[in-house]
């Protein structure tokens, strides 16, 4: 069991039923009464963010989670499936934990899944992922304009808003925490 | 170093060679008091274990003054006149106080009546035994959040009494002390003293009890307090954290910018 001295940024604690971590704590006190430590947590499974106030002398609970950075195989209808380059075991993700991180996975990318009691419960794609346009409207040459947009098809069959420079087969490098085009890159 | 560095079942006091570090000032104080010195003050380093977070620190400074004779109201006029008088010095506006009480201030929260509240009206948290518990989880979670500007707190529950004299009001017994609150930090607390040396010992007694039942170890009882707790004459006194008055005018968002040089 975890202290009200153990909690700091990223720990990790199980709370009516779901694994959360702790993204935020302040020590409060006052002025005649018993020390608390105002902490804000975040649903693991959710996203849901709840504040709570652990008393000094209260304990929270460990949480059965672990996070594995695993090379993305191959899709089914049903699942992604994806290798632990450590002991080559496959688990098969379901297309609805694995959310809108299908846009960002081609083959052999590392996602981060995690495991909450053996299960996989979320997938990561990596921050900065590069892939090839398949289908785009024709790239207008050397119109550099920043502002102006179009939408482009990627290789896993995401949609990204890219310049109007940009042409089919060309390579681009995402930031997956926004979907957003950073810069062309040279394949 | 002192012999007795606190009655209040919260305070930890800090150890240093055998021997333990104030809490604040007042214990010696009050002796000068019951010495027949009807007026005095002290700003000074203080130090609490276990403290430690925006608004907290192990070592803090402070301010203590008591007034023999002098009423909490007055009390409450020279604090705010020194909060307002620091605030201008920092090229700031006087802050426009308000007065209320506890019993106000967590019915407007959360629309319960202290006065009236059992435990499980204040709180359904399994670990809140006592009333206490379950006040402080009310105050932590729904009060103190919501507290805003410059207020005087009075009607203080009778058992968070520390060292201050108590009261019926009306229809529920509350310390005679009130605290200073400035967006929801706490800057300073008063008492109309306890001048029962009987009643004191009982309160050693008491928080001692709590302190051994959670396990830690009890405050010595400072006999010579008692001795002198018992031939004070009516007296006001208040304690204010500097540190956190400089931060919360400057706008700071803890104490830790405003350390103030011991």
């Amino acid at each position: 069991m975890y202290q009200t001295s153990d909690i700091r940024k990223g720990l990790k604690v199980e709370m009516d039923g779901s694994p959360w971590v702790v993204v935020e704590f302040m020590f409060v006190k006052p002025g005649k009464g018993t020390a608390f430590t105002r902490t804000k947590f975040r649903n693991l499974l959710t996203g849901n963010v709840v504040e709570r106030n652990i008393r000094t002398g209260e304990t929270l609970a460990p949480t059965d989670v672990e996070e594995l950075e695993m090379a993305f195989l191959y899709s089914d209808d049903e699942s992604f499936h994806f290798m632990n380059g450590e002991d080559y075991s496959q688990v098969a993700v379901p297309r609805s934990v694995v959310g809108d991180a299908w846009q960002w996975l081609k083959e052999e990318f590392i996602g981060r899944v995690m495991f909450y009691k053996g299960l996989p419960v979320s997938v990561e794609a990596p921050t900065f992922v590069e892939l090839e346009v398949v289908q785009t409207d024709p790239g207008v040459r050397g119109n550099t304009a920043t502002g102006t947009t179009k939408p482009a098809t990627l290789s896993t069959g995401a949609t990204v808003q890219v310049p109007l420079f940009i042409d089919a087969g060309t390579w681009l490098k995402i930031d997956t925490r926004t979907g957003e085009y950073v810069e062309r890159v040279k394949r | 170093m002192v012999p007795s560095a606190a009655l209040e079942e919260h305070l930890y006091p800090l150890r240093a060679d055998g021997g333990l570090l104030r809490t604040s000032p007042e214990f010696a104080l009050k002796r000068v008091i019951a010495a027949g010195l009807p007026r005095v003050y002290e700003i000074g380093p203080c130090f609490r274990g276990r403290e430690a977070g925006p608004w907290h620190g192990s070592e803090f400074l402070m301010l203590e003054w008591y007034r023999a004779g002098a009423a909490l109201e007055d009390l409450a006029r020279e604090a705010t006149d020194l909060v307002d008088a620091v605030a201008v010095a920092l090229g700031k506006p006087p802050l426009p106080w308000a007065h209320t009480t506890v019993r106000a201030l967590v019915l407007a929260a959360c629309g319960v009546d202290v006065a009236r509240a059992a435990v499980a009206d204040l709180s359904s948290h399994e670990a809140d035994h006592t009333w206490d518990d379950a006040f402080f989880r009310r105050w932590v979670d729904s009060v103190e959040p919501s507290l805003r500007g410059a207020l005087v707190v009075s009607g203080w529950p009778a058992s968070q009494a520390a060292l201050a004299a108590v009261r019926s009001d009306g229809d529920w017994p509350v310390a005679r002390r009130f605290e200073i609150i400035v967006d929801g930090v706490e800057l300073a607390n008063a008492f109309e003293e306890l001048v029962d040396g009987r009643e004191l010992q009982r309160r050693f007694v008491q928080s001692n009890a709590a302190r051994v039942a959670s396990g830690e170890p009890p405050h010595p009882v400072d006999l010579d307090l008692i001795d002198a707790v018992g031939r004070m004459p009516p007296t006001s006194g208040i304690a204010v954290g500097i540190d956190r008055l400089v931060a919360v005018i400057e706008g700071w968002p803890g104490i830790a910018r405003g350390r103030v040089p011991a």
